[in-house]
């Protein structure tokens, strides 16, 4: 290194050592405006996050209210019309809180799904009301003319606390 | 500056992420100063050092939690992001002299054209003298000379806070020095 270079290096030290060591205070107090800024807007959209979830939870909730109906058990229905379906309806369904009776509406007992034995065993039930093809009652082993195979019948699915199907009751 | 990331800065960044003032307080005055001379030292402007150090402690505020040390130090983090700020101001305000971005243009034509100002040089016209020839370098070569000469990182560190290869580091410090070097021997013989 010869003696201009030294001499540079001796300048860029006096250089380094020269000139205002800190940033003004005024930075530092814009910069914790600014945080506090970001924290309420935080702590704001916290709730308004919140309040979100909430609403779109109770939206679901009566959503679910309206379109289910705890599992209604009618034993004596049952044995005179489908013993086979009382026998293969999950017993856990007593569990379940007694509906309101429907007007005109006569509900038998559920049927088993193909393969619903397979299935953990049913701890809560929660049933929807859809509309299936009078076709479908040929899975049940019923009889169905093919000229009302193409109608539709009202049906109640029995789901498990899994949200699999177990079974399938129709509406008259 | 410490190079690196202690525990205490692991935690304080973790605390800022969640809007801790206190420990954004202690983080901004342990790491303010290097920032604002850094900024200071590349754009030779005040008003431009208060806005790059503010922008800088920014960023840590919006994304403290996004740092990775595993890609650097907090040292190189913070020099890295007041680099592109700086840059980008100095690109915005055109307030450098764009004529000596090119290493190799006539830069002792510069220093001939200061030869009354620096007849008689004290130590600190020499000091200013030696500020204006680094502000004049080109930003590449300014960079690595502020980094390494200034702020005494190591060529790892100021590889890693201006994103190149160490040896690229080494080349343009080594030509840098040579301009700054030229320079000065070129104020000498006019003080003479």
């Amino acid at each position: 290194m010869n003696e201009n270079e030294l001499k540079l290096l001796e300048g860029l030290r006096c250089l380094a050592a020269d000139g205002p060591r800190e940033a003004p205070s005024a930075v530092e107090q814009r910069l914790v405006g600014e945080l506090r800024r970001q924290s309420r807007a935080r702590r704001r959209n916290g709730w308004l996050a919140l309040g979100m979830s909430g609403a779109i939870a109770a939206v679901l909730a009566a959503t679910l209210w309206i379109r289910t109906e705890p599992v209604v058990q009618k034993p004596t229905m049952a044995r005179s019309q489908t013993p086979a379906a009382v026998k293969t309806a999950p017993s856990p369904i007593a569990n379940v809180t007694p509906a309101p009776e429907r007007g005109a509406e006569v509900a038998i007992n559920f049927y088993p799904l193909p393969d619903a034995d397979e299935l953990p065993p049913m701890e809560s039930a929660t049933i929807v009301r859809v509309q299936l093809p009078m076709s479908s009652l040929r899975l049940m082993g019923l009889p169905i003319s093919e000229d009302r195979a193409a109608e539709f019948v009202q049906a109640d699915m029995l789901l498990g606390q899994d949200g699999l199907a177990r079974g399938v009751r129709f509406v008259e | 500056m410490s190079n690196g990331l202690t525990n205490g800065d692991g935690n304080l960044l973790r605390s800022i992420s969640r809007g801790d003032e206190a420990a954004f307080l202690q983080f901004y005055r342990r790491y303010q100063a290097p920032v604002f001379r850094f900024a200071l030292q590349m754009s030779g402007q005040p008003e431009i050092a208060e806005e790059v150090t503010q922008d800088v402690f920014m960023v840590v505020m919006g994304s403290a939690k996004k740092y990775d040390p595993k890609r650097g130090s907090i040292t190189a983090y913070l020099y890295g992001v007041a680099r592109n700020f700086v840059l980008r101001r100095l690109e915005q305000e055109r307030c450098y002299l764009t004529a000596l971005d090119d290493p190799e243009s006539e830069y002792a034509d510069i220093a001939a054209d200061d030869h009354d100002a620096l007849r008689d040089l004290t130590r600190n016209e020499r000091i200013e003298s030696l500020r204006k020839a680094v502000l004049a370098l080109p930003p590449a070569y300014r960079e690595v000379v502020v980094l390494c000469d200034l702020h005494e990182l190591d060529y790892a560190e100021a590889a890693m806070a201006l994103d190149c290869a160490i040896g690229t580091v080494r080349s343009r410090l080594h030509r840098a020095r040579a301009l700054l070097t030229e320079k000065m021997r070129a104020e000498e013989r006019c003080a003479v």
